[in-house]
């Protein structure tokens, strides 16, 4: 699970205020700071479940009705007409909801930022059926019925030389970057890791390919790195 | 020329189907939720005019007769259940000889370039990406340096890509936990993976789309990449099921092949469900039947498996008829056709 705010993955406690799910640093910068509070500290005052009841529920109202009055002034959609349709109206919609959107997009897919191609331009992409045969043998994770694997490796077709280059650069890859292999980096909590072994993280899993693992690792960064601007 | 779906496909024992949609939206128009009917007829125009028509056949879908509109759901244009010709007047739907290629306009956004091929086939990619630059140097589209291509379903902003690929999954939907550790799997590339139908006959019909969900933080190529990786994997998992299904339990799997068979090539009415059954069974043993007496390609079995998938709806009801038993009966009888002409 993300926090709803950065986009970062929650690693320790999970906040929900108004139905958003949110990390620590951003439940503090929110100004969720009694949600963070440890049950002993309000010991010294017995009615403060009762204080934090009563505040949170006028905050929850005052958001809620500040939210529903947002209209788009060039076709007229509503906050609440987007909320419940998933869909905006016109472009202009990308400005004036544009907090709502970029929370959609963190919660849908963990990011926000473009990577793509430009208008009239062609992605630079590599992937022919058989270029991505060659790739995937070395780089493939374990089959989802891993008692019948070696059924089919039996079939596979023997491996290239190329392939075995590969296969020999990903290990390689696994034992760089001072003792940060790809299997230490997937078992870590990346919430431990420093911003220097981040970084060096990201250069390994590029280099052997694994690139789910190096979004995972830039995604912290980057969220730290914001999280930093922000406080 | 044939239609696309009854090419020769590359993993065809397994990939029904590979697919790229790339959507769009022009500049200067609200997005279509938001647009009145003037402007909308005023966007069609302008679409129309930047498609190619040397290469596209199709326009308005209101002006489209019946045979058009079954044929196009058959090439799976439009929507199986022919829902995306609800509103005719404010759609158009463009299409290329073989149904390859298709410009679907009005339907979720102002254009939707979608590009098929049988089997394995992942440089349906590039058809679609050429198509849609092609579009994108004659007309003004909505784009944004921060989010890349405007949207009106902000999930599809960004690339406003998606890479679509149809499997049947016979031996891993038998195996126990075999669905539920394939959903693990996928959702680890960061794609997910739905039955062909959430509901209704086809519900459990062992057929699944597995799509890219992410059009933000990725380029294109990851995408592509990503999804050939996941693609490999599934075609394996579900081979290797298949013959731990074939080998450990020889006897009943080549007894229901048979079976599965006989009901298609002789029996006079069949459900879709049953049909679909039938046919993951032949799916499932077809490499590991030694007798041979059983004559069927993998690309008969696709275009059987195809039709009863996007088949178009019931024949018209007669008085007298039962519609039920006719769309059956007409359902079987296409089947046998086709099984007899292989023979």
């Amino acid at each position: 699970m993300r926090c709803e705010r950065c986009g970062k993955e929650l690693t320790n406690r999970i906040i929900k205020i108004n139905g958003v799910t949110y990390c620590d640093n951003c439940a503090r910068l929110m100004g969720y700071d009694r949600f963070l509070r440890d049950p002993a500290d309000m010991l010294g005052n017995p009615f403060a479940p009762l204080d934090q009841i009563a505040s949170s529920l006028m905050q929850m109202s005052e958001l809620d009705f500040g939210n529903s009055t947002l209209t788009c002034p060039k076709c007229g959609m509503t906050l609440r007409e987007f909320e419940n349709e998933g869909r905006v109206g016109c472009i202009e919609c990308y400005n004036t909801f544009n907090n709502n959107i970029v929370r959609e997009m963190f919660k849908q897919q963990g990011n926000s930022e473009y990577l793509g191609r430009l208008p009239v331009s062609s992605a630079d992409t590599e992937a022919k059926n058989s270029d991505v045969e060659r790739i995937q043998k070395p780089l493939s994770p374990k089959p989802v019925i891993e008692k019948t694997e070696s059924d089919t490796d039996d079939k596979a077709e023997p491996a290239k030389p190329e392939q075995q280059k590969k296969a020999e650069t990903g290990a390689a890859a696994n034992h760089a970057s001072g003792g940060l292999t790809i299997d230490k980096l997937k078992k870590a909590d990346l919430g431990m890791l420093s911003d220097e072994d981040l970084e060096k993280g990201i250069k390994t899993a590029a280099e052997a390919e694994e690139y789910i693992l190096a979004s995972k690792l830039r995604d912290e960064l980057k969220g730290r790195k914001e999280g930093g601007l922000n406080g | 020329m044939a239609d696309w779906y009854v090419k020769e496909g590359k993993d065809s024992d397994v990939v029904l189907s590979t697919k790229a949609c790339i959507v769009r939206n022009v500049k200067g128009y609200n997005f279509m939720p938001r647009l009145d009917d003037a402007d909308c007829q005023s966007l069609l125009e302008t679409i129309d005019g930047a498609v190619d028509k040397n290469v596209f056949e199709g326009g308005q879908a209101s002006k489209m007769d019946k045979d058009t509109v079954m044929r196009l759901i058959r090439l799976q244009v439009l929507g199986r259940e022919g829902n995306q010709m609800a509103g005719p007047e404010r759609k158009a739907f463009y299409y290329n000889e073989d149904a390859s290629l298709a410009v679907c306009v009005g339907s979720g956004e102002h254009i939707t370039v979608r590009a098929s091929a049988a089997g394995h086939d992942i440089s349906v990619y590039k058809k679609a990406e050429k198509l849609a630059v092609d579009l994108e140097s004659k007309l003004d589209i909505a784009y944004s340096d921060s989010y890349g291509f405007l949207t009106s379903n902000v999930r599809l902003a960004g690339t406003g890509l998606k890479i679509l690929y149809t499997v049947a999954l016979p031996a891993i939907s038998k195996t126990e936990g075999g669905i539920a550790a394939l959903t693990q799997r996928v959702g680890q590339y960061e794609w997910s993976i739905y039955p062909f139908a959430e509901r209704g006959e086809l519900s459990d019909s062992n057929v699944y789309i597995i799509a890219c969900v992410n059009t933000l933080g990725v380029t294109e190529d990851d995408v592509l990449k990503r999804g050939e990786m996941l693609i490999a994997d599934v075609i394996k998992a579900e081979r290797a099921c298949r013959e731990e299904i074939a080998t450990s339990k020889k006897d009943q799997s080549e007894d229901i092949y048979g079976r599965s068979y006989g009901t298609l090539r002789y029996c006079a009415l069949i459900s879709r469900a049953e049909a679909i059954g039938a046919l993951g069974w032949l799916r499932l043993y077809h490499d590991y039947d030694d007798a041979g007496e059983i004559k069927l390609s993998w690309n008969t079995l696709n275009k059987i498996t195809m039709d009863v998938l996007w088949e178009p709806g019931t024949p018209p009801r007669k008085s007298g008829t039962n519609t039920l038993a006719a769309s059956q009966r007409m359902r079987s009888d296409g089947i046998r056709k086709i099984l007899k002409g292989e023979e």
